[in-house]
């Protein structure tokens, strides 16, 4: 720790790199996400995209290199300590509180963004809950705000991890492939909801995505990972047209089928 | 989900019990307020915290015991004693929580009884302050309260509040988080809770809680043993709750009483069956009604409306 990183970017990792076993999973990343940025972290199976993002994440320790949110060093920091420095996320296998009405949900995240979850006096029934219904309105889960959150729909439950997510107020939100799982359709509607939630709010956002249409359609910029390393990073036009790119990884036939 | 009606109706029928019930019920009734208490202070761990200690009969040992060496040894009026006693248990609970919540599941079950043997081992082998296995005797409430009414009074005014307050935690942002916790400690790690450190000030509240109960129940029973913080003690309050329904607040408490009436049912006529019966009707419970007791509220018709509602 100490060392700030480069003024201006939101999410910076420099050199970062973490093996298990004889495999380099993760072989010295520079990632640099300015703020306002929408970028796709993409690559074949394999290339590390997990590993990275769980790095960030504090989910694993890194074995050298840094972290940097909003200029400030922050690896080695646990998960809490990074939520609480604006490191909002939503997980590839849908994390939410599953027997929690979808209000409470919300509810309980904003409670713990406000510094209140110790608070043992007060009823949280109705604590921030007119701020819980705007997040739910803004992901279009209002009508179903009493309902148990386990009961819902998959992509349902994908929405409400995006609100509980933004309910901490995230400088940046990570979205560990925010679509798997759900029908074609229904994963554009829910990457405009990103896009648009992004848009109006100037939240940066970084995601891993296998469907290529949604990545394509999506991101501002796209980062491909190669066997641990940066392969190419540019607008998507440009990632497109990289020959690199096309040979390790557009070129194959799609994935994703599992 | 239980109505203020009922709540009435409960709190009218405990009040009037001491006109028309036998002494023997009476003291019944006072052994299931404790017992209610000690497995809702559990159940804030288990139902809400979703921690499952196998060595809560420790904490009620320590309130207990902190009350009866006090009261005999110090001298120290039953109030005083009765108010250092879930300070002594919520001391032994951050010492050994603070190890206990570093572990999951089957590990802390198995850590939480390994602390609770521990304490039983203390207990049994200090002779000197606890009389080791002959226990402490004569521990009884001053004169005002010596009555099995006035006692049964004092129990239903102490339970009562700490049940009340209990509620509030259950209900509080911190009982949310709680919740929050036991659910996805992942996710609540990634909404700002330091998971470990929610988990052990439940364990300390609920520790605290259990040493309440106990120090009720040493002035009720006028002694304190080693047993009390024997692990066979341990699982009274899992099986009570289990009976009673983990999911519910008030489930523990109607546990209870199933609990307490059961055993005096049976037990009055076949003791050595006791066990045999408790384990038919635990392994009932848990396969045919998931939700305990309390589930049962839920079926009935005239409480389907509030349900939806």
């Amino acid at each position: 720790m100490g060392a700030a990183g480069a003024a201006g970017l939101v999410l910076q990792t420099v050199a970062l790199r973490k093996h298990f076993g004889g495999v380099q999973a993760v072989n010295g990343v520079d990632l640099a996400v300015p703020p306002g940025d929408l970028r796709a972290i993409i690559g074949p199976n394999g290339a590390g995209k997990t590993t990275f993002f769980n790095l960030i994440t504090g989910d694993i320790a890194h074995d050298s290199g840094a972290i940097y949110l909003g200029g400030e060093d922050v690896s080695g920091l646990p998960p809490h300590q990074l939520s609480r420095r604006g490191l909002g996320r939503t997980f590839q296998i849908t994390s939410i509180f599953r027997r929690l009405s979808v209000l409470e949900n919300v509810q309980t995240a904003l409670l713990s963004h406000h510094r209140r979850h110790y608070n043992v006096l007060a009823s949280a029934r109705r604590l921030y809950r007119d701020e819980a219904m705007a997040l739910l309105e803004r992901v279009g889960l209002c009508a179903q705000a009493a309902k148990p959150s386990g009961i819902m729909s998959h992509g349902d439950q994908r929405r409400l991890e995006m609100a509980i997510a933004l309910a901490s107020a995230p400088r940046v939100l990570l979205l560990d492939e925010p679509t798997a799982g759900m029908a074609p359709r229904e994963r554009h509607e829910l990457m405009e909801l990103v896009a648009a939630i992004a848009h109006a709010t100037g939240l940066t956002v970084v995601f891993t995505e296998h469907d290529m249409d949604v990545v394509f359609a999506t991101a501002r910029r796209i980062t491909v990972l190669h066997q641990g390393a940066v392969l190419a990073e540019g607008a998507p036009a440009e990632v497109r047209a990289n020959r690199e790119v096309q040979r390790v990884y557009l070129g194959q036939p799609a994935e994703g089928g599992h | 989900m239980v109505s203020v009606r009922a709540l009435l109706a409960l709190l009218v029928a405990v009040a009037v019990a001491p006109l028309v019930l036998a002494p023997f019920f009476l003291q019944l009734l006072t052994e299931i307020a404790i017992v209610g208490l000690f497995a809702t202070a559990f159940n804030l761990l288990m139902g809400f915290g979703g921690m499952l200690s196998f060595g809560h009969a420790a904490y009620f040992a320590l309130g207990a015991y902190a009350a009866a060496l006090l009261s005999r040894r110090g001298g120290v009026p039953m109030l005083l004693a009765l108010a250092v006693a879930p300070v002594v248990a919520g001391l032994g609970a951050l010492l050994f929580g603070f190890f206990i919540v570093r572990l999951t599941h089957t590990y802390f079950a198995m850590l939480s009884l390994a602390f609770g043997q521990i304490v039983y081992t203390v207990i049994f082998k200090w002779k000197s302050l606890t009389g080791g296995d002959d226990g402490l005797l004569d521990v009884w409430p001053p004169p005002y309260l010596k009555s099995p009414m006035a006692y049964y009074y004092f129990v239903l005014a102490v339970v009562g509040l700490s049940l009340w307050a209990l509620h509030a935690i259950v209900d509080s942002p911190f009982g949310y988080a709680l919740r929050a916790v036991r659910e996805n400690p992942r996710r609540a790690r990634f909404i700002g809770v330091n998971v470990r450190r929610h988990q052990l000030l439940a364990f300390v509240i609920s520790g605290a809680f259990s040493g309440v109960a106990g120090g009720l129940f040493a002035f009720y029973n006028g002694s304190v043993f080693p047993d009390f913080a024997f692990f066979t003690k341990s699982f009274e309050p899992l099986v009570v709750a289990l009976l009673g329904g983990v999911h519910s607040f008030f489930g523990p408490l109607a546990g209870a009483f199933a609990f307490k009436v059961l055993e005096w049912l049976i037990s009055r006529q076949w003791p050595v069956y006791w066990p045999l019966f408790l384990g038919g009707v635990v392994v009932l419970v848990v396969v045919v009604l998931p939700q305990g007791f309390v589930g049962l509220l839920g079926r009935w018709p005239w409480a389907r409306p509030a349900r939806q509602g």
